[in-house]
């Protein structure tokens, strides 16, 4: 089977979560899905520019979607904010008021909003809900224990995601299984970092983001498992800043979920992107080793 | 104010005086954040504030931000900190029972706030984020930093920003759309195009 989608990486993940762009594409392309990139695509404005005004951010997020409508094909992204934001700007565009003042912009900038409106998917969802992974498992986690971090806008709202729940959220913790791995009881799995505040509110983001790695720790996790950069540039490019503040030691290895399917299904640790973590998942792969011998 | 009770213990703090709701307040909310704005549909349980993130850190709780603009009370609003604690988290939002979306009218009353002139770091923030995005249509993160925090934060961001650079996930050159120059100019044609009156609050 192959299904394709037009693929929106996002600002963060040509950056600073760009192995969240490697594993996403090589772990979907060992399962048959077909990505194209959308051209020329634009950020989705995150959870700012709807901030300072409504109709920047609805139209930044639009762009892409009507990219994707081009392309004819649903639009896939693995940034929990671009998807977030994708997809309420998908739902804006079929509302009669919305819209139409969104086209306006849009046709300023020299885009047609087409008639068939496309769906917006996360990649989680399609790993959860489309795709048959148990059957690719070769390389089972045996005795990895993982904290499933889903934060804010993977699930929430439900009327804009609807596919999984809002407050108590499952698929990472079923995906984390099906990789034969053990997921831990994670309260704070649905809990916000502070992300969009990180940088007018350090203090408060950082504590928001303690009382996660804290919970993680606590649970004996040998990783933090996610799907959002945003969230991952608090729990692990900011953790070394969050040790100095709070005189604490974590070294608390973040992954994406794609990373922990595509271990799973064997793919090498390189071609998965692992090594271009700040926070050295090495403990993780060694862990995985010893698990398998264990077997 | 004198705290008197009313019918079955309600306090006259979670009261909605219709004489004094002003539909001004609500009706801006309602141009800027677009359907977000079911705000007279708040019965003030209060499940927006049980949830919510910062809520100890919050000079005004989210189930009174709503009761303020009910009433139209639009300076209390301006002047707490709500508006800028606020992660857009959509705790209150996917929990409230009459579909207020808290998440979405806080989003509101902070672009109404910025357009009428209020300025603190989160302002700051959000007006040099949105400028760098509408400059090139791709965030380019060292410039963030650098507008907002100046040479400080450079200094302190190097040591992050130089790990980044070895593990190759910092591009020294930043990203851009097709054409930068068209894509600006529509943003910042549509920008302002709701008038914010002052008049109505």
């Amino acid at each position: 089977m192959t299904t394709e989608y037009a693929y929106y990486p996002g600002c963060s993940l040509h950056t600073s979560a760009k192995e969240f762009d490697i594993s996403t594409r090589v772990v979907l392309d060992a399962l048959g899905v077909h990505l194209h990139e959308i051209e020329d695509w634009s950020c989705c404005g995150g959870s700012v520019a709807a901030g300072l005004s409504h109709d920047v951010g609805m139209a930044l997020a639009a762009r892409n979607v009507v990219l994707a409508q081009q392309q004819k094909r649903d639009l896939l992204a693995s940034c929990s904010g671009c998807y977030n934001k994708s997809a309420k700007a998908a739902q804006a565009l079929d509302d009669p008021q919305e819209g139409p003042k969104i086209a306006a912009t849009l046709s300023d900038m020299g885009l047609s909003v087409g008639e068939e409106s496309v769906r917006v998917r996360n990649v989680v969802d399609v790993l959860w809900n489309d795709i048959d992974i148990a059957s690719k498992i070769t390389n089972p986690l045996h005795g990895l224990r993982v904290a499933s971090y889903y934060g804010c806008l993977l699930t929430r709202p439900q009327d804009i995601t609807g596919w999984d729940s809002p407050v108590h959220p499952v698929s990472l913790d079923r995906l984390t299984e099906i990789c034969g791995a053990t997921p831990v009881d994670f309260r704070s799995k649905a809990k916000c970092c502070g992300g969009p505040i990180l940088v007018s509110q350090k203090k408060v983001a950082f504590e928001l983001t303690k009382n996660i790695l804290d919970e993680a720790r606590e649970r004996r996790a040998d990783c933090i498992v996610l799907a959002c950069p945003l969230c991952a540039n608090n729990l692990e490019l900011r953790q070394a800043d969050i040790e100095e503040a709070y005189q604490e030691t974590y070294n608390m290895p973040v992954l994406y979920i794609t990373e922990l399917v595509g271990l799973a299904m064997g793919l090498s640790p390189r071609k998965l992107g692992l090594y271009k973590h700040v926070v050295s998942p090495k403990p993780v792969v060694e862990k995985i080793k010893q698990g398998a011998k264990l077997v | 104010m004198k705290r008197k009770k009313c019918f079955f213990g309600l306090k006259v703090d979670r009261q909605v005086d219709g004489d004094r709701m002003n539909k001004g307040v609500m009706a801006k909310i309602l141009a800027e954040g677009g359907n977000a704005a079911a705000i007279s549909a708040c019965m003030q349980c209060g499940t927006c504030s049980g949830g919510c993130t910062n809520i100890d850190r919050m000079d005004l709780s989210p189930r009174k931000l709503i009761l303020m603009l009910q009433r139209g009370d639009w300076e209390t609003v301006l002047k707490s900190n709500t508006l800028w604690l606020c992660s857009s988290c959509y705790i209150c939002t996917s929990r409230c029972p009459r579909g207020v979306r808290p998440s979405d009218v806080i989003e509101a009353a902070k672009a109404i706030a910025i357009a009428e002139g209020i300025e603190n770091d989160a302002t700051r923030f959000h007006n040099i984020f949105v400028d760098l995005v509408q400059k090139r249509g791709i965030l380019f993160e060292p410039e963030l930093m650098q507008r907002y925090g100046g040479l400080k934060a450079m200094v302190e961001q190097a040591p992050l920003g130089i790990q980044l650079v070895l593990k190759g996930k910092l591009s020294p050159l930043p990203e851009s759309v097709k054409n930068p120059a068209q894509f600006h100019d529509a943003l910042e044609k549509h920008k302002r195009t709701r008038t914010h009156n002052p008049d109505l609050s």
